[in-house]
């Protein structure tokens, strides 16, 4: 059996394939005929200066060209309810963690089992560069399903999961949620992509994914909130 | 008010521009402005394009930035993407198609130009720095109320001086339709555009007290102390998104179907030959302005709406498939078996088309809500709306504009420097907004001023950039064209293009009175597109 590297990365890239498929068919089954009777069907002085005036339309074939596409859509629309219902569904032995979006950095913690913060982890907005300290970076173990509640503390934002190609908005005042499993270790950008002002597009976040072993010992680490340097960064 | 639109236009002084409650010269003034505005916002457009072919910020800081992202949204939305068509080439066609003299309630028509004018001249005023709005054209809250957005007053402002003038085009367009037609003309002979634009106005009609009632709230929120989107006094950020699209869904239909009129018009005459199925059109038409006002959660698929909300829209979404694809199979059937001609007009029509079926296609996975949750608001959303919204309807409108160029100016359209700035729009726009849905696949998110130097995102950016550049010339050259056209163009005879509708049975340019006091005699089988018989006068 093949590795397979993220959820529900893994459905997804198979709904972009089914789509993409059915897309360049009817494509193809539209534009080549179009092309060709553009090419063929011109007036020519003498000869065809007319088109065909008796048949202005084909009551048999307009119901095929609502019937089918009718048909189509709503099996693309079911497959696609269905493979939503996975991504929405984090299976129930998921590791939750809490994020909270801000203008403009995130808010990390790690929840035990009742529901108390473990860690937490502070990621600050950085308006000159793509590079992140050690310690701001989001830590979670390979192969194990992460469940994020996540929510903000001012604007609207977005948490963008880039490997595992999912994205729920964090809006003030309620609690959204989603969830990924990465199998493979390494580091991998998350984005904020729900408009948020001057610092948008540099509110990201890396996600470190690493064995089992070594997030255990990393989560029974120091916290980098009482860091002085971020306090201040804070307040930019 | 005889005297009022007794001077033809081209001749009027500026009091009569002013003054005027003819429908012809308020869709030229229409027409004039958002041109200007159209231009402008390409320009912040190219602005935006250059800051991102590479990584870091290079040309504007990113508060800037988003100023020109908010100003390129607004304007080519609400100014080039609904008033040029519907205020400036619907007000100058929907009289003469259906035989009327003027539209039902001329002086309400000037009212709706002077507030959309209001419109323009407050977007003006964002031009001042200190007046930057830069919440992005949704104005999402609660960051539309942060300073970091800008003047919060301006934008509602400017949403609603442009709302009471849809809504007074509307009420009058609609008006007009049921009252004023000429005997002869009914429902079932009315061209195509007519029945779109009567559609795209029944829509602003319904939809534009929604947006307005959500921007009002906005204000009052902002400046009054109010909570509807407050979480923190029980309001909910949310309300404001389901109410703003609940109307600005409908109104990316408002925008397309006249262009998908305009298209029907165009590709039956240049191909003499009738509309194929002209029936299964109208009723795709209506089927479309429907389903329009079910669909507005796909905007919201990420936005912690229910996961059945979003399965339900999703289905509805996907459905409006059905209605478009009727429309572009049916242009296929009105080209198979016809005597085609290209002329600049027709390329525009096709190329749209082209533009609109990759729009469409491209359309699905932002309907299939499991697809939507990894691209929702990357820059494969863009690339979407700008095939659709940003080139269909651009090259619809630059096809209206060529076609009914000599009935509006008396002159031709300049055919070489036509076809020269379609190949270059065609080409480039391809070019910049295929890849953008490349990068969006990717991940890169939209409204991102900077991006992480990720290699293959660089790359695609530049190839982005390239082809805005080629566009960029194109839209140069159909403007020099219109100039052209305008001060050297060579004279129109009536009906240059040999077509069989009404408007075309006018002189060129079109007489002040149109056809004069009595209505024109409308034969018993009279058909727009009515090709195969001998020309009927």
């Amino acid at each position: 059996m093949e590795q397979v590297f993220a959820y529900p990365a893994k459905w997804w890239s198979e709904a972009v394939a089914v789509w993409l498929v059915v897309a360049v068919v009817i494509y193809i089954i539209v534009a080549v005929p179009g092309i060709y009777f553009i090419m063929k069907y011109r007036f020519k002085p003498g000869e065809r200066e007319i088109g065909d005036h008796e048949n202005h339309g084909h009551w048999g074939l307009e119901a095929l060209w609502t019937i089918v596409p009718t048909i189509i859509v709503l099996v693309l629309a079911t497959y696609s309810f269905a493979v939503f219902k996975k991504q929405r569904t984090a299976p129930p032995d998921a590791m939750v963690i809490k994020v909270t979006g801000f203008m403009w950095g995130w808010e990390t913690e790690y929840l035990d089992e009742q529901g108390n913060t473990v860690k937490k982890v502070l990621t600050v907005f950085n308006p000159t560069s793509y590079e992140l300290p050690e310690d701001q970076k989001i830590v979670v173990p390979a192969g194990k399903p992460v469940k994020a509640l996540l929510t903000s503390r001012d604007v609207i934002h977005s948490f963008y999961v880039k490997p595992a190609m999912i994205t729920e908005d964090m809006v003030p005042g309620r609690i959204t949620h989603l969830w990924f499993q990465i199998n493979e270790p390494g580091e991998y950008w998350i984005f904020c992509r729900e408009f948020c002002g001057t610092g948008h597009s540099h509110m990201f976040a890396k996600l470190k994914v690493v064995p089992p072993e070594q997030f255990a010992a990393w989560l029974k680490g120091e916290t980098n909130v009482a860091n002085r340097d971020l306090e201040e960064g804070q307040n930019i | 008010m005889r005297e009022a639109i007794s001077v033809p236009y081209l001749k009027a002084g500026l009091r009569e521009w002013i003054f005027t409650t003819d429908h012809k010269k308020i869709g030229m003034l229409y027409l004039t402005t958002t041109y200007i505005f159209f231009l402008v916002a390409g320009l912040f457009g190219l602005v935006i394009r250059f800051e991102q072919t590479s990584p870091g910020y290079q040309i504007v800081p990113p508060d800037f930035y988003n100023y020109l992202l908010t100003g390129h949204g607004a304007v080519l939305l609400l100014w080039w993407g609904i008033a040029s068509h519907i205020g400036g080439l619907g007000n100058f066609l929907l009289p003469l198609m259906i035989g009327a003299k003027d539209v039902a309630f001329p002086r309400l028509n000037a009212l709706s130009w002077w507030a959309f004018f209001g419109a323009s001249v407050l977007v003006l005023l964002t031009l001042i720095p200190g007046n930057h709005i830069k919440m992005m054209w949704t104005g999402y809250p609660p960051y539309a109320g942060n300073p970091d957005a800008g003047v919060t007053a301006l934008y509602v402002f400017i949403i609603h001086l442009v709302g009471v003038s849809s809504i007074a085009t509307a009420v009058n367009f609609i008006t007009t339709y049921i009252k004023m037609r000429a005997p002869g003309i009914t429902f079932w002979n009315t061209n195509m555009f007519v029945h779109a634009l009567i559609a795209a106005n029944v829509i602003q009609l319904v939809g534009v007290p929604s947006i307005a009632g959500a921007v009002t709230m906005l204000l009052t929120d902002t400046y009054l102390g109010t909570n509807f989107y407050n979480p923190a006094k029980g309001g909910d950020p949310l309300i404001y998104q389901n109410v703003f699209w609940f109307y600005s869904h409908p109104v990316v239909y408002v925008m397309i179907l006249p262009i998908f009129g305009m298209f029907s018009e165009i590709v039956s005459t240049f191909s003499r030959r009738p509309l194929f199925g002209y029936t299964s059109m109208i009723f795709a038409v209506w089927c479309i302005t429907f389903l329009s006002f079910i669909v507005w959660i796909h905007h919201m698929f990420v936005s912690g709406v229910p996961d059945w909300a979003r399965v339900l829209m999703s289905y509805t979404t996907i459905l409006i498939a059905v209605p478009t694809g009727i429309k572009i199979f049916n242009w296929m059937g009105t080209l198979f078996r016809g005597a085609i001609i290209i002329r600049t007009p027709m390329l525009y029509a096709l190329g749209g088309i082209f533009m609109f079926l990759i729009g469409g296609l491209t359309g699905i996975p932002n309907a299939m809500v499991a697809i939507d949750l990894g691209i929702s608001d990357s820059l494969f959303i863009v690339g979407h709306f700008h095939y659709v919204l940003g080139m269909a309807l651009t090259l619809g409108i630059f096809g209206g504009i060529t076609y009914w160029f000599p009935k509006m100016t008396g002159r031709m359209f300049p055919e070489n420097l036509g076809k020269l700035s379609f190949w270059l729009m065609f080409v480039g726009a391809n070019t910049f907004y295929f890849f953008q849905m490349v990068v969006g696949m990717l991940g890169n998110p939209r409204r991102y001023p900077d991006y992480p130097p990720i290699p293959e995102w660089v790359t695609l950016h530049q190839i982005q950039t390239v082809g805005a550049l080629i566009l960029g010339v194109g839209i140069l050259v159909f403007t020099i064209g219109i100039i052209k056209g305008l001060t050297s163009g060579e004279e129109a005879p009536d009906n240059p293009w040999e077509s069989q509708s009404l408007e075309w049975r006018l002189p060129s340019p079109v007489p002040v009175d149109n056809f004069g006091d009595e209505h024109p005699k409308v034969e018993p089988d009279y058909h727009p597109y009515k090709y195969g018989a001998p020309p009927a006068f």
